[in-house]
């Protein structure tokens, strides 16, 4: 008997259904994540107040204060730190790959920017840790050396890949025509990178941009080891060589020490929460810009 | 090969150019004269665009490409190191057989080469792009759509905008290659009109393979065969009294 | 002079480069050194009770073993309802877009979830099962994303030979596509593997402790982990057991850079010989 099925579930045959009922489970697991954080996480809501949570300004938790403003702050002012460094690296070498690099040394870079991309948080965090704080310490003559500042360091370490591969693939694929152009008006090679390969590029290298502030505000270990777990806001606000918490770390610091149930537990997927929320949002814009990149990006 | 009583803008001295182990233009001599247009016609893959590249160096852009041999320009040679080749690329325009213009704005793409070579005055700016377009034929078209994208122009009116791209920084020599292959026949002669304007100020070297183009709009045509030249001379006499053989029987459709 | 100005550009683009270049320098000699100098035989054997690192090592082989044998199946399956069955149209953005947004969910999230969903809401406890299945949630997107890559690379021209012959279209997929494909979907899961072997924040509460009595001997056992006992061993004891620090990321950041370069090779390799 035929049954009377909507077009897009008609299958052809049972391997078609069975990779069907497989591939929807994705949808499935996104689902349940939004369910389940957000089910854990507005108890926290609801029984401090929006925006008591959200704008408090002291973290204590063993004395129940959960103001997750300090937090927030602290999250975002590492990631414009990280973003100050790795941005202008991540472009330069971008368009020297894409541009000036010659064979043999792409060849080296290449790997090399894959391998920093795929090297664990822990080990970045144990780098930080171990080396970069203590000389921080040293040759900036602060008393300790997990800061806002090496927390900025290593995220930038960590998210420089993501600009560096995007960004370049973007730059490289500008049609060969334009720059032929360009050239035989007499422009020098910098001028027309300047002036037409990279505003024909911008849409992709923001994208970049994008992606990476998504994936340095929701690095959780590197930046626990580094930035000294203080819940404070720096005085003055921009003193990067002051301690400070941030979101992630507060979530991985105290999830192992809360009852189920409790309202700290409820606090920490309060965070979670507002976590999932900013990186949805940076990466339905950064989708936005990378659809607008010229031919088709992978991420 | 003479060209008689005509200066002559650029001189072509043995030029020879290899892409890697292929020779390709093999000892070229010629006289490119001054305010008159020039064809370069002969059958496809005979070297015909190479050696339009070499006369602006575009030809360095050409992974593994190798020249030997002088091109002189107002009697200095290009190739000589000192030379800046943003100045020369600035002296010898060129047009590219499938029209590309730059993915900006009208006005931008024909205040693009202006402002590369400094001239940052908005009113000299929208002086020189309305010149350039007029000299086109394009500027009642596009006057009050200036800063539409470059894009929204038919083929036509893309080639004629890459020619007042060209034109609007001052070069002395235009070279064009095969201008009008990607347009319909009647762009191609309302093209081939402007080529005509255009020889009073400009010296121009148009490479075609449509020899009834040529003969229509040079002064001067030179054959090439396989990377040689064959026969140069005014185009008069190559069409009607070819002294060689081979240009003969390429005149005549027997090959190409 | 406009040459001055290209040069110092492209000293500055060089230069650029050049400090990427160093940072992995440093990282990779400064955990080597001290790391080769930390590590033998005799640590990597010996129980952790006794200064080892024995069951951590043998607790991350688990892990990784249990997640690539699900998420492997699963992610294929997806790539190939993705590429081969419904390779454009409404469902297939959305599933895309899906998977999308979970490659960009923070690996702490999955830590939460994985508790909240894995561990409480299914009774799983805190067990070497719930860190599959989180771990699983987390590498889908990588591994789908590679696999269908490949997929894509398969010429139409060998499928259309094929289904001319008459075969159905799954034996196509399973005698002709898959095979085809079979560098470009290693790689994807040596991706995957890589991913999680460094994994720390998605299974700090989901199935890592730091000292069990034993190995586990079922999937609902907790699991030590290396990446979880060099956590531990830096936030709550700095100082003590250095050796074993160093000896842990020297493990860890070899096998990253292992498994890495092998993708590297196996890409390279192909694209060269496959030049369609």
């Amino acid at each position: 008997m035929r049954l009377k099925c909507p077009k897009f579930l008609c299958f052809k045959d049972k391997a078609e259904s069975f990779s069907f009922i497989l591939a929807s489970i994705s949808i499935i697991i996104l689902f349940l994540i939004i369910v389940f954080v957000l089910n854990e996480g507005i108890p926290a809501f609801i029984e401090l107040g929006f925006s008591n949570f959200l704008f408090g300004h002291r973290w204590s938790p063993y004395y129940g204060d959960f103001g997750a403003f300090p937090l927030l702050y602290g999250s975002i002012l590492i990631v414009l730190g990280s973003l100050a460094i790795s941005v202008p690296l991540g472009v330069f070498t971008a368009i020297f790959l894409a541009e000036y690099s010659p064979r043999w040394l792409s060849n080296i870079l290449k790997p090399v920017i894959e391998l920093l991309a795929a090297v664990p948080s822990i080990i970045y965090g144990f780098f930080g840790f171990m080396f970069l704080a203590p000389k921080i310490m040293e040759f900036l003559d602060v008393s300790m050396g997990k800061v806002a500042l090496t927390a900025s360091i290593i995220l930038s370490m960590m998210t420089v890949p993501t600009i560096v591969s995007i960004s370049s693939e973007v730059i490289a694929s500008v049609p060969k025509e334009y720059r032929k152009a360009s050239l035989a008006l007499g422009a020098t090679k910098w001028q027309t990178i300047k002036s037409m390969v990279l505003p024909a590029a911008k849409p992709g290298v923001i994208a970049s941009l994008l992606l990476a502030f998504g994936r340095a505000i929701g690095e959780t270990v590197a930046v626990l080891m580094v930035c000294g777990c203080v819940p404070q806001i720096p005085s003055p606000p921009w003193n990067y060589l002051e301690p400070v918490h941030t979101l992630t770390a507060a979530i991985a610091l105290d999830m192992g020490e809360v009852s189920w149930g409790s309202l700290h537990y409820h606090v920490l997927f309060g965070l979670g929460a507002i976590l999932l929320v900013i990186t949805f949002i940076v990466n339905m814009i950064a989708d936005f810009f990378i659809k607008k990149a010229p031919r088709g990006v992978q991420i | 090969m003479e060209v008689v009583g005509v200066k002559p803008k650029m001189e072509v001295k043995n030029l020879n150019v290899w892409y890697g182990a292929n020779h390709v233009l093999k000892d070229i001599s010629m006289k490119i004269p001054e305010k008159r247009v020039t064809a370069i016609i002969g059958p496809s893959g005979c070297g015909k665009s190479t050696f339009l590249m070499t006369l602006n160096r575009l030809i360095d852009l050409v992974n593994g490409a190798r020249v030997k041999g002088k091109i002189l320009l107002d009697g200095k040679n290009i190739f000589n190191p000192g030379i800046d080749l943003t100045k020369l690329r600035k002296k010898v325009g060129m047009v590219f057989q499938k029209p590309n213009p730059l993915p900006k704005s009208i006005y931008e793409n024909i205040a693009y080469g202006p402002k590369v070579h400094g001239v940052k005055d908005r009113k000299t700016l929208d002086s020189i792009v309305e010149k350039c377009l007029r000299v086109v034929g394009l500027w009642d078209d596009v006057k009050d759509r200036l800063q539409d994208s470059a894009f929204e122009l038919s083929v036509g009116q893309q080639q004629r905008l890459c020619i007042a791209r060209t034109l609007a920084v001052k070069p002395e020599v235009l070279l064009m290659d095969e201008p009008c292959s990607a347009l319909d026949p009647t762009t191609t002669r309302k093209i081939e009109e402007l080529i005509q304007t255009l020889k009073n100020n400009y010296t121009v070297v148009v490479v075609t393979h449509n020899m009834q183009q040529a003969n229509r709009i040079s002064n001067y045509t030179a054959f090439l065969y396989l990377g040689r030249l064959i026969e140069y001379g005014p185009t008069q006499e190559i069409f009607t009294k070819p002294k060689n053989k081979l240009t003969k029987d390429y005149i005549n459709g027997k090959f190409g | 002079m406009k040459t001055v100005k290209e040069k110092t550009v492209l000293f500055l683009l060089a230069f650029s480069a050049a400090i990427l270049l160093l940072a992995f320098v440093a990282i990779t000699l400064f955990i080597g050194v001290r790391g080769l100098s930390a590590i033998n035989f005799r640590m990597i054997t010996t129980s952790i009770r006794k200064g080892g690192i024995f069951e951590p090592i043998i607790g991350t082989l688990y892990l990784l073993a249990g997640t690539i044998a699900i998420a492997t199946p699963l992610g294929l399956a997806t790539a190939i309802y993705l590429a081969e069955y419904a390779p454009k149209g409404k469902i297939n953005r959305i599933i895309v877009q899906a998977l999308n947004n979970l490659a960009g969910v923070p690996s702490i999230i999955f830590g939460l979830f994985g508790y909240a969903f894995f561990c409480r809401f299914l009774g799983l406890g805190i067990s070497l099962l719930s860190g599959w299945l989180t771990l699983t949630c987390m590498t889908l997107p990588i591994i789908v994303r590679g696999s269908q890559e490949a997929l894509k690379m398969v010429p139409k021209d060998f499928r259309v030979a094929a289904e001319a012959l008459g075969t159905p279209k799954w034996k196509t997929i399973k005698d002709i596509v898959l095979p085809t494909a079979t560098p470009g979907l290693a790689t994807s899961i040596i991706l995957g593997i890589s991913r999680v072997a460094g994994e720390t924040a998605a299974i700090l509460f989901t199935c890592s402790v730091f000292l069990t009595k034993s190995l586990p001997t079922s999937p609902l056992h907790p699991v030590m982990v290396l990446t979880y006992h060099l956590y531990t061993l830096l936030v709550a004891s700095p100082g003590t057991s250095m050796d074993r620090a160093f000896a842990i990321a020297l493990i860890l950041l070899g096998l990253v850079i292992l498994l890495n370069l092998l993708a590297y090779l196996i890409r390279m390799r192909y694209r060269r010989r496959w030049k369609w």
